[in-house]
């Protein structure tokens, strides 16, 4: 593993970022590793955008990852996928980013839309190695919950071969903080196979 | 990695503010008064629920001027006392803050923790409150990491209670707002029992003999942070370049020095930033030629090293904020520190491009915004209406908390400065009738700012006859830092008692009051108008509802279900609804070129029915 290996969570407040960024750290330290994980949460709950720092090795890193530093990006929304790799994205770093939009209410600027899903996903891939875009409101409608796309995209990001923490510990650190909840279990175990199927 | 593993998990993860809570734990305090403000509020909230097990009182005082003057109370008992707070929470206790530091803080030990928000991600400002310390001339500490969070917290408790001195631990927000692994210590063994109170608790008639014995204080305190293993530098023989940081800004650095790969550049981490440790600092400086300074927010730091080395013999070439190599405001991170260690080396640093090249036309603003069903905008939208009425001479001077977001909603409030300035500058507007000033003057300010700071100014707006309306929108709960209770909170704790708004406004016989019902758009947009319209001192408390707040969100709505009809909506032609009220749980549909409400987002307020001109949108109940 590189030393330190950073993953960067975006999202928009209320999604779910700061429990990703609780699990992974959780998850890192069953593997005897050293996390740091930096939040903003002043906006977390007011549909801001928010980032999640995660900074993993085996002594404590600064809260934010330089730029360029990333080496996987979880994005739990794509446009915000997008804004943190136009900042902070580099040659190596692989983007695994969720589908479902969050639609932005600016009504400042009412006549901008929301770009076309196509137009991010090709501005993403010129800034980063590989990506992932995943179906996922799809496999929410399946499971029948919206609130547990962290969980899911937790799944996917376990599943990548360049993950330095374990599916295993992801999945036991998943449980130990959010309870034995099956659907959060569920959707984790359904974002395993999205890549795989990917 | 066996050694690591054992380690890492004999640890804890903790953000800066639980480490900060930790060290207060481990240094044995009976009491912590706070405000909430972010990014302060964790390190009492972490105290309220750890109070029972290690016997703290904690409370939310209703401002920090009271928070510190509680916690003094208690230090002067015997009782070691934290007070925490944001960092304009230190403007307000600062009045207090530069009298106890001449009159002493008695036997308990008293440390104020304030935490600064550069680059204000949850502030109106951004500023660096260590200037305070030095105002006051007071010992001021600096962690740098989560375990120095925690060991600088306990150290500086063992400091007050030595010469009796309040001691400021200073963070800031990716400090505070950031986790990582602490080890635990062992908890004070102190006996906590409150004793007599010292004498001569103030400082007249001679405050200047004060003044000279504070002077003393700090010069014996300066003695002991030049033998300080908090101050950690690395030696480097040959040295090129020293880098001499604190707070969080010693992570980039540290993290910038691995990234650069040089052998040649030191770095001290200064922890004891007041007062200086001279002799240290003059024996390093002597040893390098060129010196960068790192910190956040102002040349703190900087300007006191330059000062201190007017002594020396060989001056070495200085790097910092006042030279332009380190940015003058904003936050610091990691690139900041390689890009100004490459600028001083002449070594070229890739610096990234911010996503110019590919899709940054792609970055459409996702602003901060009222929740969905947040009965703040229904105010706003009405402020929007009655402005259109009067002409547009209407002027909304405003306060801090959610409803600040008002600037952002087609500008519906006007000013936006400190806790209650709204009523304050009000005061003002109101007297400039004969200076040809001719619009309505609306104050704006929430629950808890009203108990906070909006009191004076409202007894001054009666005692002299204001023309102006005061509109409180009352939540019951200090919703923007995560609903900590304050005094009219419908829920309060044992032995506390609910002080009502309502009865507080009447005391005071304000011309008009009357209350009113922020989830009625239709009703509140009338009660505005025609409160406005009267001369004198109107006062309106508006009932309100925080759609985050568990208690209160869950009011029982009439109907199941919010849909747009699209035979009668106008779509393009109109969008009022969707472009003007901006409410999150409606959205565009580009292919039917009309709105519609997203159901997984809705709160089922009905906001929305009463905003539509066509009566497009409706309520259905399920069967």
């Amino acid at each position: 593993m590189r030393e330190p290996f950073n993953i960067l969570v975006a999202g928009v407040g209320g999604q779910g970022n700061l429990v990703c960024g609780r699990v992974l750290a959780d998850a890192a330290i069953r593997q005897g590793l050293q996390p740091v994980v930096g939040d903003t949460f002043g906006a977390s709950r007011r549909g801001g955008s928010v980032l999640t720092h995660l900074r993993i090795g085996t002594r404590d890193w600064a809260p934010l990852i330089p730029k360029g530093e990333v080496d996987i990006l979880l994005g739990l929304e794509p446009l915000e996928a997008f804004r943190a790799a136009a900042e902070y994205a580099g040659g190596r770093t692989i983007a695994i980013t969720s589908l479902t939009k969050v639609p932005t209410a600016d009504i400042d600027s009412g006549e901008i839309e929301y770009p076309a899903l196509e137009r991010i996903s090709a501005a993403l891939s010129k800034l980063c190695r590989q990506i992932y875009m995943l179906d996922t409101d799809a496999a929410l409608s399946r499971i029948g919950s919206p609130r547990v796309l962290n969980s899911f995209m937790l799944g996917s990001m376990s599943s990548l071969p360049q993950s330095p923490l374990s599916r295993a510990n992801i999945r036991k650190s998943l449980q130990a903080l959010l309870g034995s909840d099956t659907a959060n279990l569920t959707a984790f175990d359904e974002g395993v196979n999205a890549i795989q199927a990917n | 990695m066996t050694d690591g593993m054992n380690d890492s998990q004999h640890r804890t993860m903790m953000s800066g503010n639980e480490a900060i809570a930790r060290g207060a734990i481990e240094a044995g305090i009976g009491f912590c008064t706070s405000y909430p403000g972010t990014p302060a509020t964790e390190i009492a909230t972490e105290l309220f629920d750890l109070a029972d097990k290690h016997d703290i009182y904690v409370e939310w005082s209703t401002n920090e001027k009271v928070a510190l003057e509680a916690a003094a109370g208690a230090s002067w008992a015997g009782i070691p006392a934290l007070c925490s707070m944001k960092s304009l929470g230190l403007n307000v206790a600062s009045d207090f803050l530069l009298n106890v530091n001449l009159s002493g803080t008695g036997k308990g030990g008293l440390v104020i923790v304030v935490c600064d928000d550069p680059r204000g991600h949850s502030s109106s400002n951004e500023q660096d409150s260590r200037f305070y310390a030095k105002a006051a001339q007071i010992p001021l500490l600096e962690p740098s990491t989560y375990q120095e969070a925690k060991d600088v917290t306990r150290f500086a408790f063992k400091l007050s209670q030595q010469f009796e001195v309040p001691v400021m631990v200073r963070s800031t927000t990716r400090l505070s707002h950031s986790r990582g692994l602490v080890g635990k210590g062992m908890l004070s063994k102190r006996k906590k029992a409150a004793g007599v109170l010292p004498e001569k608790l103030y400082n007249v008639p001679m405050p200047h003999l004060r003044h000279r014995d504070l002077l003393e204080k700090m010069e014996r305190i300066v003695r002991e942070f030049e033998t300080s293993d908090l101050n950690m530098h690395t030696n480097i023989k040959d040295m090129e370049l020293l880098v001499i940081s604190s707070g969080i800004c010693s992570m980039y650095v540290r993290e910038a020095l691995h990234l650069i790969e040089s052998t040649k550049i030191g770095h001290l981490n200064i922890v004891t930033t007041h007062p200086l440790p001279k002799k240290t600092l003059t024996s390093l400086l002597e040893n390098a030629n060129r010196v960068l300074f790192v910190e956040e927010t102002d040349p703190f730091v900087e300007d006191e090293v330059r000062t201190l080395s007017a002594d020396l013999e060989e001056l070495p070439a200085f790097y910092g904020k006042r030279t332009g190599h380190i940015p003058s405001y904003g936050e610091m991170n990691t690139d900041t520190v390689r890009t100004a260690i490459g600028r001083i080396d002449g070594t070229r640093v890739d610096e990234k491009q911010l996503g110019q090249a590919a899709g940054a036309d792609l970055l459409i603003k996702r602003p901060l915004t009222f929740c969905a069903g947040c009965t703040h905008r229904n105010f706003y939208w009405a402020i929007r209406k009655v402005k259109k009425r009067v002409g547009g001479k209407l002027v909304v001077a405003g306060d801090i908390g959610c409803y600040s977001l008002g600037v952002f909603y087609d500008e519906a409030m006007n000013t936006m400065q400190a806790m209650g300035s709204g009523i304050g500058v009000a005061c003002g507007l109101s007297k400039l009738e004969r200076f040809g000033f001719d619009s309505k003057v609306v104050a704006v300010a929430g629950d808890s700012t009203f108990f906070h700071a909006c009191l004076p100014g409202l007894v001054n707006a009666r005692h002299k006859n204001a023309n102006l309306t005061f509109v409180i929108l009352d939540n019951a709960t200090t919703a923007m830092t995560g609903f900590q209770t304050h005094p009219g909170s419908r829920h309060q704790a044992q032995g506390f008692r609910r002080v009502e708004i309502e009865d507080i406004v009447k005391a005071l016989q304000p011309d008009s009051y009357a209350r009113g019902d922020a989830n009625d758009i239709k009703g509140l947009i009338d009660l505005l108008h025609s409160t406005i319209s009267r001369s004198g001192l109107k006062v309106l408390l508006l009932n309100s509802i925080c759609r985050l707040d568990q208690d209160t969100s869950k009011q029982e709505s009439k109907n199941d279900v919010f849909l747009i009809d699209p035979k009668i909506c106008r779509g393009e032609k109109c969008r009022i609804c969707f472009a003007d009220f901006g409410c999150p749980a409606i959205s565009w549909d580009s292919a039917n070129e009309q709105p519609v409400i997203l159901d997984s987002m809705c709160v089922r307020c009905g906001a929305c029915i009463d905003v539509c001109p066509h009566d497009a949108i409706k309520g259905e109940k399920l069967q």
